[in-house]
């Protein structure tokens, strides 16, 4: 673990339901470095919100350790934007201040809001977008150093996810914060992201800088021919014609066409061979 | 309410719960004044002078019979109390957090899990008790205008009302509520659930209050029903032996009862009652009873049960968030 780092864990593990139950997440070892701005993604019950809830020290872990910044530190938005319905906007705001002595900044948390919001209104009678936005307007308030957040963006709209995906970077640049954000839209994370975490049936199947794992990995396609030493992520045969995703060992070299896939490429083929892994 | 400077935790949980104290408000609110406005009407009705000097309230004083009867409502009321409290910790309180998902909020603010729960219980304890002694005076006044007070009362509802019980049944109701919102999770079966171990441990408690004193026993010539002096309360009586042995009354009336003739000749049955006293040797009669001193013994005794309960639940309650929430 290096000192900087913003979230770590050693072998992280989490049990539902007592002795007999299922693993929702099993031998998580990462270490995320300070600043960093990192897509969790993975198929759904691969884990991401389980390992989400014990970064937010919601959950005690069954075996092994994360170190996370303190309580006070954290901003986490869950998945469901859990909010109290009778509060109005200015109370659910308020309570943020009056939870986060010392810390709180309203001129975030209003930024968040960006006065589409009626601060009168009761928080049952918002739409899931808009509610969105309080939740994150109170994360963003506390001032975090490291930002947790479940699907943000899966309720908004395409321009409202535009503009406060941008909020959120300009605020995190600004700050230094380190952001952690689950989500299954690909091109939402393609160029906010600088770090990956991929997660499939409880366990981490990519870990790194995008850049070095986009580095590390080369698409091909050319006839079928033998690709050792290279790893093999995802292989396709159309007739002679093979298409392939690779960890190279080396330099790649053979009658293929090689270039270097873009992290939707990367993605798409880890998801598809966890999948079928799994199935 | 406004004007007090609510911080943190706590303005959370007023905001949060305000209908429910603006109710536990408005029922002291009411019962203020409906006792007030019955004893405005009892005092426009002028007292009978009676041939010795002494006052008596008039037999036509219909406002003195309402307000008997208010003051009743307001002891029996107040029995109740201790569980609708522990069903709202559990439920409102404790168990909505979680099965609406807004613990999650609640406990990623700066605010740690144990200041989150101590903050709410605390909150709704001190609203619980302020309400429960509004009308705890209230009741006092109320019933020391119509008797004399000298006595306590031992009856069920005046004995919580008057003593430290109720106060204790409160926060053994908060820490139940508070222990089994946490376990269960769920608002309404947090709620029945808290409701029936509450009304179990208070009716169990309830039946065995007096037994857990030893009681006074007087003794007497067989004759005139033997009374306690001091108004205390009667648990027993019945008759003795020449050794001094229990005997039990309904033998003797059974067996006099049973006597052919009795029901149309009452002489016909005395005599046959005197000859089974007779027979079976009695010679005196006893009275087990708790006298007027006892009151505040039963009351420690009693509360200080439910305050033991009330400590266990509460740790087992921290416990169980502790284990849950790092």
């Amino acid at each position: 673990m290096t000192r900087d780092a913003a979230l770590a864990a050693g072998l992280l593990g989490l049990r539902h339901g007592g002795r007999r139950g299922r693993w929702a997440l099993r031998e998580c070892d990462f270490s995320l470095p300070a600043g960093r701005i990192c897509a969790l993604v993975g198929p759904n019950g691969a884990g991401k919100s389980t390992l989400l809830a014990l970064a937010a020290g919601l959950l005690r872990p069954t075996e092994g350790h994360v170190t996370a910044p303190e309580r006070e530190r954290i901003g986490y938005v869950a998945q469901d934007k859990p909010l109290h319905p009778r509060l109005s906007v200015a109370d659910t705001l308020r309570m943020g201040r009056e939870l986060n002595p010392g810390r709180w900044d309203e001129a975030a948390a209003l930024r968040v809001l960006a006065d589409a919001l009626d601060p009168r209104s009761l928080v049952r009678n918002l739409s899931g977008g808009e509610r969105t936005r309080v939740a994150l307007a109170l994360a963003l308030g506390k001032r975090p150093e490291l930002l947790l957040l479940d699907e943000p963006m899966a309720d908004l709209d395409p321009l409202a996810r535009h503009q406060l995906m941008g909020l959120l970077m300009a605020d995190a640049a600004e700050h230094g914060t380190t952001v952690v954000m689950s989500s299954h839209i690909l091109t939402e994370l393609e160029g906010a992201c600088d770090h990956l975490l991929l997660l499939a049936g409880g366990r981490i199947r990519l870990d790194g800088p995008v850049d070095d794992l986009l580095a590390a990995h080369t698409l091909l396609t050319g006839p079928v021919a033998d690709l050792a030493p290279h790893t093999v992520v995802e292989s396709r045969t159309t007739g002679r014609q093979l298409t392939a995703l690779v960890r190279h060992e080396g330099p790649v070299e053979g009658p293929w066409e090689t270039w270097e896939p873009s992290l939707e490429d990367l993605l798409l083929a880890h998801l598809r061979t966890t999948e079928g892994a799994s199935a | 309410m406004s004007g007090l400077a609510l911080k943190g935790t706590t303005w959370v949980t007023v905001r949060l719960h305000r209908r429910a104290l603006w109710t536990a408000g408005a029922v002291v609110v009411l019962a203020g004044a409906v006792i007030g406005a019955l004893w405005i009407w009892d005092a426009r009705v002028p007292d009978t002078y009676t041939q010795g000097g002494q006052t008596l309230p008039a037999r036509t004083d219909t406002g003195r019979d309402l307000l008997s009867s208010a003051v009743g409502g307001v002891a029996d009321g107040m029995l109740l109390l201790p569980v609708l409290l522990g069903a709202f910790v559990a439920g409102p309180l404790v168990a909505r957090a979680y099965e609406s998902g807004t613990y999650k909020l609640s406990l990623t603010q700066s605010v740690g899990p144990a200041a989150w729960l101590r903050a709410k219980l605390l909150t709704v304890t001190v609203a619980a008790l302020v309400t429960a002694l509004a009308l705890t005076v209230l009741y006092r006044l109320a019933q020391g205008h119509l008797t004399d007070t000298r006595h306590r009362d031992f009856d069920l509802g005046p004995y919580e009302v008057t003593g430290l019980v109720l106060f204790a049944q409160l926060l053994a109701a908060v820490a139940a509520g508070a222990l089994l919102g946490l376990l269960v999770r769920r608002t309404l079966l947090a709620m029945a659930a808290t409701g029936t171990v509450l009304g179990v441990v208070l009716l169990v408690l309830g039946s065995l209050r007096w037994s857990l004193l030893p009681v006074r026993t007087i003794t007497g010539p067989n004759g005139d029903m033997l009374m306690p002096r001091d108004n205390g309360l009667l648990m027993d009586t019945g008759l003795l032996t020449s050794t001094g042995a229990r005997f039990d009354r309904e033998i003797c009336w059974q067996e006099a009862n049973a006597a052919p003739g009795v029901d149309a000749d009452h002489d016909l049955w005395i005599t046959a009652h005197e000859q089974c006293l007779t027979r079976n040797d009695i010679t005196a009669q006893y009275v087990d009873y708790h006298p007027q001193s006892h009151f505040w013994p039963a009351q420690f005794i009693e509360s200080g049960i439910l305050l033991a309960l009330a400590a266990l639940a509460l740790f087992a309650a921290f416990r169980v968030l502790r284990t849950r929430h790092p």
